[in-house]
């Protein structure tokens, strides 16, 4: 059995998993035990897995159904306890660096894209931060390909108008 | 063939996608096209791009809160921790009926007869706690394949390391123990094994502690019978199966009114821990219990143990009809 260990898929895709689980959550400890989870089905599934399957992509399918179902008992949940609150991202902290207009855009982006519906937000994550392909992302999402890339341009259209009026930071780009 | 010159509102989705790096090409000649004529669509696409930096950029951006290190570490604990309990079981049908196989990292830990093969459910494996159960073929069909050879007939020694960590106790260790070194083809009683751990008087106990044996086949507890002779019980209820198992190694059994029986007078016979092999009318051999006796169906298992023909009675020049 040629497979590599599964301590090796930890080593390799825990930080990222972690991180896009920290980006979609509203709180680190929702990161935190989501992510866990995430490795810990892996590791009961893992023998399953056909041995070419892409198991990076295969990890973030599986962090997005476990947040995905996450998400939907925690609506209920808030539901019945009647307090239902718009999601709040926990604030960045003190930055260190001063980099005030970066800074700024930034949180309006992320506001922006916390705003939007969930699977155009997965599904914008997905494709521009961790540049999964969008079939990958299909399969993530139980979709189609075709719905994946419309949630993704839906997001970006969104996201485009939200930033409207914001300054943004432009790089010097060569020409 | 130049594309048809588009409207502002037209261009506006292949615009968007342009500045995301995601137009097909013809889109992109669409668009430079138009926004070389069009400076308000130009400027929007200027500004689409410069969100889809600001979007990239967050890619690379530290998350809040990163705590990624500190939670892989406890994930590789309670991975490792898993990986201890992990047990990998499946159920073949095999000759004898539908059997059970588990296996942990370290080794065999269980080898169970089921009434049938839908039966997984019903196994002890459930009832052991603390237990991962991974179904999967794979870590168990070499084994499962040295069990068929053995059923043929054509292997004696099934290799594969023994888990006997759900033994039910110390008791219960040393019993499975001593009875895993019983040689191929031999038949000893439960009062040998008993007085092997050092117990002589817990017959009982080691009648019970292989009842119970968690691996039958890999810990021939079929070739421990009663004091007298009598094949006793096997796996609950399964006698016929104990009986076939000692037929493979070249033991045969006599059937009397609700008994079975080994022969003890058609088998070669060593006394204690003799080394060498008699005819059972060798001395005073007769007379002795079973307790002290390992007895072969054939000449040829007793050799295999490492067994010599004894000098007085010579089995070798007199063997036992078959």
């Amino acid at each position: 059995m040629g497979r590599e260990p599964f301590e090796t898929v930890v080593a390799t895709h825990h930080a990222e998993i972690y991180r896009y689980l920290r980006r979609v959550t509203a709180h680190a400890n929702e990161a935190e035990d989501l992510s866990q989870e995430a490795f810990l089905r892996g590791f009961r599934a893992y023998r399953a897995l056909p041995p070419d399957a892409n198991v990076r992509a295969w990890m973030f399918a599986i962090a997005t159904n476990l947040y995905r179902n996450h998400v939907r008992t925690e609506s209920r949940r808030r539901a019945a306890h009647a307090t239902v609150q718009r999601r709040s991202r926990e604030s960045d902290g003190e930055g260190p660096e001063g980099e005030a207009l970066f800074n700024e855009a930034r949180a309006v982006l992320e506001r922006v894209i916390d705003g939007l519906p969930l699977r155009q937000r997965l599904a914008f994550v997905l494709r521009k931060i961790h540049d999964l392909s969008y079939g990958e992302i299909a399969r993530s999402l139980n979709c189609s390909e075709e719905s994946a890339r419309a949630h993704v341009f839906q997001a970006f259209r969104k996201i485009r108008q939200g930033l409207d009026g914001h300054d943004l930071p432009r790089p010097e780009v060569s020409a | 063939m130049s594309p048809t010159p588009s409207t502002c509102r037209q261009i506006a989705p292949d615009l968007l996608r342009a500045a995301m790096g995601e137009a097909s090409p013809p889109a992109v000649e669409r668009v430079d096209e138009h926004v070389r004529r069009c400076a308000s669509c130009r400027e929007e696409l200027h500004r689409s791009r410069d969100v889809d930096r600001l979007v990239t950029s967050l890619g690379r951006a530290p998350v809040a809160e990163d705590r990624s290190h500190a939670v892989r570490g406890d994930l590789e604990w309670r991975l490792a921790e898993l990986r201890r309990r992990a047990v990998t079981s499946r159920v073949w049908n095999s000759p004898l009926g539908p059997i059970l196989i588990a296996r942990s990292e370290r080794g065999v830990v269980l080898v169970e007869y089921l009434s049938r093969a839908g039966d997984a459910g019903a196994s002890r494996l459930h009832r052991w706690p603390g237990v991962e159960i991974v179904e999967d073929g794979a870590e168990t069909e070499g084994f499962y394949q040295q069990i068929l050879e053995y059923l043929a007939g054509e292997r004696t020694r099934l290799a594969w390391p023994l888990d006997l960590r759900f033994a039910r106790s110390e008791f219960q260790r040393e019993v499975l123990e001593a009875t895993a070194a019983l040689p191929y083809g031999a038949v000893t009683s439960y009062g040998r094994i008993a007085r092997e751990i050092g117990r002589p008087t817990a017959v009982r106990a080691v009648a019970q502690a292989l009842r119970w044996n968690p691996l039958p086949i890999v810990v021939p507890c079929h070739r421990v019978i009663g004091g007298s002779g009598s094949l006793t019980g096997y796996a609950g209820n399964k006698l016929d199966l104990k009986e076939r198992l000692l037929a493979v190694e070249g033991v045969r059994t006599a059937h009397a009114p609700r008994d079975v029986r080994i022969r003890r007078e058609a088998m070669y016979t060593v006394a204690d821990r003799d080394s060498e092999y008699c005819l059972p009318t060798c001395g005073s051999l007769s007379s002795f219990p079973l307790a002290r006796l390992t007895l072969f169906g054939t000449r040829e298992r007793a050799e295999a143990a490492g067994l010599a023909p004894c000098t007085t009675c010579r089995p070798d020049l007199h063997p036992l009809s078959a």
